[in-house]
This record gives structure tokens, C-alpha cells and sequence, in this order.
């Protein structure tokens, strides 16, 4: 299986009363009252720092997401962090897939400046490009984008389109779309793979967006918004296998993908001495600190959709409390041992059918030098107990560059009359 | 109004066939519009009075009806709305009448007003949306804020008998379920047209409205402030504004009877 690690960029330094004195880290947070600027500058440091120490490690790609107005990750733009990856792993020779998890399709109102600043990428990397296309979440799309939620999904559709499009079309074409119109697309670079790079969607489980990603043939990524995988992801995955049986497509599980927090200590006492307090520091003022209403918008989920997600077993009502100890038993973060987080994840990528995990190794305000531990003890402890998880596919990855030891994309990536998400 | 009396569905061909508009069709006498909130059609008290001396056309939102969920797809922004309306109309051959729209509602009213100038006879805006000034801005926190928040939004005092039967939920859950997830995609179907500030420019268009004016507001909006009764009014000619104390967002659920009084005397000219 593909093992990637997905950096986030959080503020590190967020006061102890932040959670009694501030509501969400998202939107609403108050940068001046709350950020040293020069903290900003090496936290910024530290995170792309940490990517490499995991590229060097041996991680098969590294990757980034997107979420503007945040302080849990700050990161308005994947490509940015992208660049300084693709040229420094290059510069060193390593062979390690760039992927930009979140460039979110949903929220850009500059579709072409997408489709080349990828392409770009894809060439400065060789082709190690992986192109992560998510809807984006509510309150980035809507609220800091102001994008109407009703309209998140047909701009992503259109703008998806204008992409592949403007990444595979041999000559110059004018675009008369209902949210961008162009004279004339000519991107300059087409993508260095050929057809284009691998992309793939990110979803919570709206079956929508899970069949949407079958019928496209891109692979499919689930968040499961804090909640147990056990519990949450596993009636999705068993959901778009079952579509996918039902579809007449195969089982690879290159085409699944999910996102897991791991904390690796040379004991289970061992880990909790060393992440405790940077995981209640994310509960408390980072990614737990995110309210349920920014993430799901009036529109933004057809009501169909609407009704599988509220009966869907909910999240912990208040993800600010849990300590490290909630955190791990209710399978929010893999935490522990290198045998139990190996038994976890091995678990998880056996019962889901997952050929694919993206692991955070950082979370809130872990330090550096203690990401850099854990990235470690990973790559030696445990990455290459699930490597041979799903080998017998290893011959058949159509998610995956080609220079890296991919197959090239199927051609339903870029079907133009293909699948639509609306 | 008796409660036997029965609301007809009338479906019209609009929009080249691409929207069939739901009108919901009840009472007697001579034709009045009703254009709902954002919370989509719901037959009130206020409505079930008028309906004992008009036959209320209330068209419901493209998507807001519940088997055909998508027709918001087909309209694209306020001026495809504003078409779409105008076709029912005439097609209804209900021009001419007056018509009365709350919040959303009102803010279509007065587009619609704006753009035909004939084609109501009186028009009353209950606390409309539509204008959005800087020195009073207000915000779509009904939409962007938590759910448990929308009822101190909506109303002044939540916990009285009316507003406290607008919100009620069914109490078996698969229903509640299907009703707020209903309930929530006629929310985002209006917001199409709201997002992400609500002007959508109406304040350059207000000077074109010709049929005479009611405007009501609750003095304790905590939507959109009561202030912008006045903005309205003194952009609309011959226009008269009332704001009603012990009234939040929807007067016509709080201050039920006032409101009752102040429209049916507008519509019957007294």
C-alpha cells in the first residue's frame, strides 16, 4: 500500500485560555490578538521542514491541504507549499509523490490559474504530481470564498471540466461556462504526465460524491470529521464498495483512500508522555475547534444527501473536551505502541480495502524535533509492516504517477461527458 | 378560516418548460400573492385570515418543493427568478393583484415590483430583505450559525405559542430527519440569492416601483434591523412604513393581529 504523509500548518503557539476566551479556529479567529508573526515565519518553516524529514524518511508522497482563514492549518493555497516540495525532494532525488490533497475545485474562481499552476508543478516535480481536487469545506467555500453552498458542487463540476480539458485538449478553445468564459484556453505548461496527473476527490460520505468518484474513476479520499473510523468510516467504505460492485468496476483499493493522526512511542505510556498535551492542544484550539455549523451549509448537501449524514452516527458533540485519553479510545487519533498503531492501521486498511493511508505525524503544537521522533519511529516502526498490505494491486495503481510506478489514468478522469457532482 | 379548507396544488410551466412552479392555491375571493421566507411555504394563522377574503397564490421557491428538489439548478440568479415569477403570473392570470412577501419573500416582491411595475396592484413587505447599507450591516447568521441559534434569531420571544409552532419538529425521527434536512435545503435554495452579502443591487432599481406600499417591520428584528424600514421608505414613493413593537423578525407570527389589521386595511384601501 501507499503510505503518504499529509502536513498540516498550524499555529503552534495559541495562548491556554484560547478555548475559554475564543470559539473556533476558523473564520472568526483573531489574528493580531492572537499570533507573534515571527513564530508565523518558523512555524511555516518547521512544517515544510517536516515534510522532507518524511520524504527523506521514506514516505511514498507528501502532502498538503487547503483551508483559508484558519489557524489550524495555515494554508490558503496547497500549490505554495507544493512548489517548495517539488523542487527541494527533487534537488535531493528523491523519489516522492508531491500531492496537493485540497486544491479545492469548489471555492476557485480561477479555474485556469488551477489547471496551470498544477501543471507547473507536475513539471518542476518530473511528474510526481498528485492532484487532490476536494469540493472544499463549507466555511472555506462559502463563507471565505462567498461562494453560495447551492452552488459549491456545479462550480466544481464546471471547473473540473475546464481543467482536464485545459490539461488534455491538444489546441486552444474558448470556455463559455456559467462561471468562467475564456476567448481562448492555453495553458502554458500542459501537465508532464500524460494524459495528466492522477486526481482524486476528498469526501465525509456523501454517497454522492462517493459514486461521483466511481464513475470518474478518481480515487476517493474520506475525512471522517473525528469520529471513530470503526464506526464512521466503515459503512462508507462498505457503501462505495458495494456501488462499485454494482458499477461493474473493479475492487483495487488504490482507489480508496483515508486520512488517520498517528503518534508512535516506544510504549503506549511512552506516547502519551510525548503527545498528551499537543493532542489536547488541537482538540482544544486547532482542528477540534472547528463548530459543526462551518462545516455544513443550508445548500451546500442535496437533501438526500442531507438525510444519509444525519443518520449517520454523529461525531462527539463537543470536540473541545476530550483528553488524550478520549481521543484515543474513541479512535479520533492512532496513538501508542509501534504494535498496536501497526494492528490499527493494518485493521483499518484490511477492513476497508483502503490502498491507501494519509497520516499526520504533526499535530497542534507539536514541536519540530518531537514530529521529526514520530515521523521516525514510523518509518522504521511501522511503515514496513503495511507496505505489503494489497501488493498483489501494486502492478495495477491507475492513482498513481507513472515516474513514481503508476499506470497511467484511465481516460474517465477527463471524459468531458463524464460524471457531474450537481 | 375553517381548518377544512383545502390547499390545491396548481403546477405552472415556466422558464421554457425547464421550472414547473408549485402555487399553492387556497380561500376565496378576489386573487393575493404571498411570496414565503426563506423557510419556504408554511401556512400560518396570518395567511389563514387573509384566506377568508382572498384566494392565496403562493408560489413555492424552484427546489423548495419537495419532489422536484433541483429545480434550483435551472435558475441561476435573481433575474432568472424575477422571469420565472412574472411567467407564472400571467399565466396564473393573477397580474394585478396585490401581493405580500416576508424577508426573502419581500425582497422578491419589491424585485418583482421594481422590474414590472404593473404587475402588482399593492404590495406589503413584511421585514424584507434586499437592502444592505455598511453604517447597518447585518448578516446571514440564520444560515452561517448554529442551528440552535435560529430561534432567538427569528423571533423576539421564542418560547410564545406561534413561533413555538413554526419551529416545532415531528417527534418521530425518521420524520424530524426528513424535515430538517427539507427544511435546510429550502433554507440554501433562497440563499442562492442572498450569498454572501444580500444586495443583489435592489437599491438602484427601488426608485421603479409605481403600485402603492406597506411596509411592516418588528422593532426587535435581530435579522435585519428595523431601521431599514425606513431606508425602504424613503426610496419607494408614497410608501407607508410601520414597525411594530414586541415584533422580531416576522411580524406576522408575533404580532399577529396588528399585522392582520395593518394589511387587510392597506389592501381594502381604508
Amino acid at each position: 500500500m501507499k503510505l503518504t504523509y499529509i502536513q498540516q500548518l498550524p499555529y503552534r503557539h495559541l495562548p491556554d485560555d484560547f478555548a475559554s476566551r475564543h470559539t473556533e479556529s476558523v473564520v472568526t479567529n483573531s489574528f493580531h490578538e492572537l499570533v507573534d508573526r515571527s513564530l508565523v515565519h518558523t512555524d511555516l518553516r518547521d512544517a515544510l521542514d517536516e515534510s522532507m524529514h518524511a520524504a527523506r524518511a521514506g514516505f511514498d508522497a507528501v502532502a498538503l491541504q487547503e483551508h483559508g482563514s484558519s489557524s489550524y492549518d495555515i494554508n490558503p493555497n496547497p500549490d505554495l507549499g507544493a512548489a517548495a516540495l517539488a523542487y527541494a525532494t527533487g534537488a535531493e532525488g528523491l523519489p516522492v509523490g508531491i500531492y496537493t490533497v485540497g486544491r479545492s475545485l469548489g471555492k476557485s474562481r480561477e479555474p485556469l490559474r488551477v489547471a496551470e499552476e498544477q501543471a507547473w508543478l507536475d513539471c518542476l516535480s518530473g511528474g510526481r504530481l498528485l492532484s487532490g481536487f476536494p469540493v472544499g469545506l463549507a466555511y472555506d467555500a462559502n463563507i471565505n470564498a462567498g461562494v453560495p453552498p447551492i452552488e459549491t458542487r456545479s462550480r466544481y463540476d464546471e471547473n473540473l471540466e475546464l481543467i482536464l480539458r485545459a490539461w488534455t485538449d491538444r489546441k486552444p478553445f474558448p470556455w463559455n461556462g456559467r462561471f468562467f468564459q475564456s476567448m481562448g484556453v492555453n495553458v502554458w505548461p500542459r501537465p508532464y504526465q500524460d494524459p495528466h496527473p492522477p486526481v482524486s476527490i476528498t469526501g465525509i460520505g456523501n454517497p454522492n460524491t462517493t459514486r461521483f468518484a466511481l464513475e470518474r474513476d478518481l480515487g476517493f479520499n474520506l475525512v471522517t470529521l473525528g469520529s471513530d473510523p470503526k464506526v464512521a468510516a466503515a459503512p462508507i467504505f462498505e457503501t462505495m464498495w458495494s456501488m462499485a460492485a454494482e458499477m461493474g468496476l473493479d475492487a483495487n483499493p488504490y482507489r480508496a483512500a483515508m486520512a488517520v493522526t498517528v503518534l508512535v512511542g516506544e510504549t503506549d505510556e511512552d506516547a502519551e508522555r510525548l503527545y498528551a498535551r499537543h493532542v489536547e492542544y488541537s482538540l482544544a484550539r486547532g482542528i477540534g475547534r472547528i463548530p459543526m455549523h462551518r462545516l455544513a451549509l443550508p445548500g451546500g448537501i442535496s437533501p438526500q444527501g442531507l438525510k444519509v449524514l444525519m443518520s449517520q452516527p454523529s461525531p462527539p458533540a463537543d470536540l473541545t473536551a476530550p483528553s488524550y485519553a478520549d481521543a484515543v479510545s474513541a479512535g479520533v487519533v492512532v496513538a501508542g505502541s509501534p504494535a498496536r498503531v501497526r494492528e490499527i492501521l493494518a485493521d483499518y486498511a484490511r477492513s476497508f480495502r483502503l490502498g491507501n493511508l494519509l497520516i499526520f505525524l504533526q499535530v497542534g503544537s507539536m514541536p519540530i524535533e518531537l514530529t521529526k521522533h514520530n515521523i521516525d519511529l514510523f518509518a522504521t516502526e511501522v511503515a514496513p509492516h503495511l507496505r505489503p498490505i494489497w501488493s498483489e494491486y501494486d502492478d495495477d495503481n491507475r492513482w498513481w504517477p507513472v515516474p513514481l510506478g503508476g499506470q497511467p489514468v484511465s481516460k474517465n478522469q477527463a471524459e468531458t461527458a463524464g460524471a457531474r457532482l450537481t | 378560516m375553517s381548518t377544512s379548507t383545502m390547499v390545491e396544488t396548481r403546477t405552472v410551466s415556466t422558464w421554457g418548460d425547464q421550472v414547473r412552479l408549485q402555487v399553492k392555491v387556497f380561500g376565496t375571493g378576489p386573487a393575493l400573492i404571498y411570496l414565503h421566507p426563506l423557510g419556504g411555504f408554511v401556512r400560518d394563522d396570518f395567511l389563514d385570515e387573509l384566506a377568508r377574503t382572498h384566494t392565496i397564490y403562493a408560489p413555492e421557491l424552484p427546489g423548495t418543493s419537495a419532489d422536484d428538489t433541483f429545480a434550483i439548478h435551472k435558475v441561476n440568479d435573481i433575474f432568472d427568478l424575477v422571469l420565472v415569477y412574472e411567467e407564472a403570473f400571467r399565466k396564473l392570470g393573477v397580474r394585478g393583484a396585490p401581493a405580500v412577501g416576508q424577508s426573502f419573500g419581500g425582497m422578491l416582491a419589491a424585485e418583482l415590483a421594481s422590474c414590472f411595475p404593473d404587475l402588482f396592484g399593492q404590495v406589503v413587505l413584511l421585514g424584507p430583505a434586499g437592502l444592505w447599507f455598511a453604517d447597518k450591516p447585518w448578516t446571514l447568521e440564520v444560515l452561517t450559525g448554529p442551528p440552535s441559534d435560529l430561534p432567538n434569531l427569528l423571533f423576539r420571544d421564542p418560547s410564545a405559542e406561534r413561533p413555538k409552532a413554526m419551529l416545532a419538529l415531528p417527534e418521530e425521527p425518521a420524520a424530524a430527519v426528513d424535515a430538517l434536512a427539507h427544511l435546510t435545503w429550502t433554507m440554501g435554495c433562497g440563499a442562492k440569492f442572498l450569498w454572501p452579502v444580500p444586495d443583489r443591487g435592489l437599491v438602484r432599481r427601488l426608485h421603479r416601483i409605481t403600485a402603492p406600499v406597506l411596509v411592516v417591520w418588528g422593532e426587535d428584528d435581530r435579522i435585519i434591523p428595523s431601521s431599514y424600514a425606513y431606508e425602504y421608505g424613503k426610496r419607494i414613493a408614497g410608501s407607508t412604513v410601520h414597525v411594530l413593537p414586541g415584533s422580531g423578525h416576522i411580524p406576522q407570527v408575533e404580532q399577529m393581529e396588528t399585522t392582520l389589521e395593518l394589511v387587510s386595511s392597506f389592501l381594502t384601501g381604508r
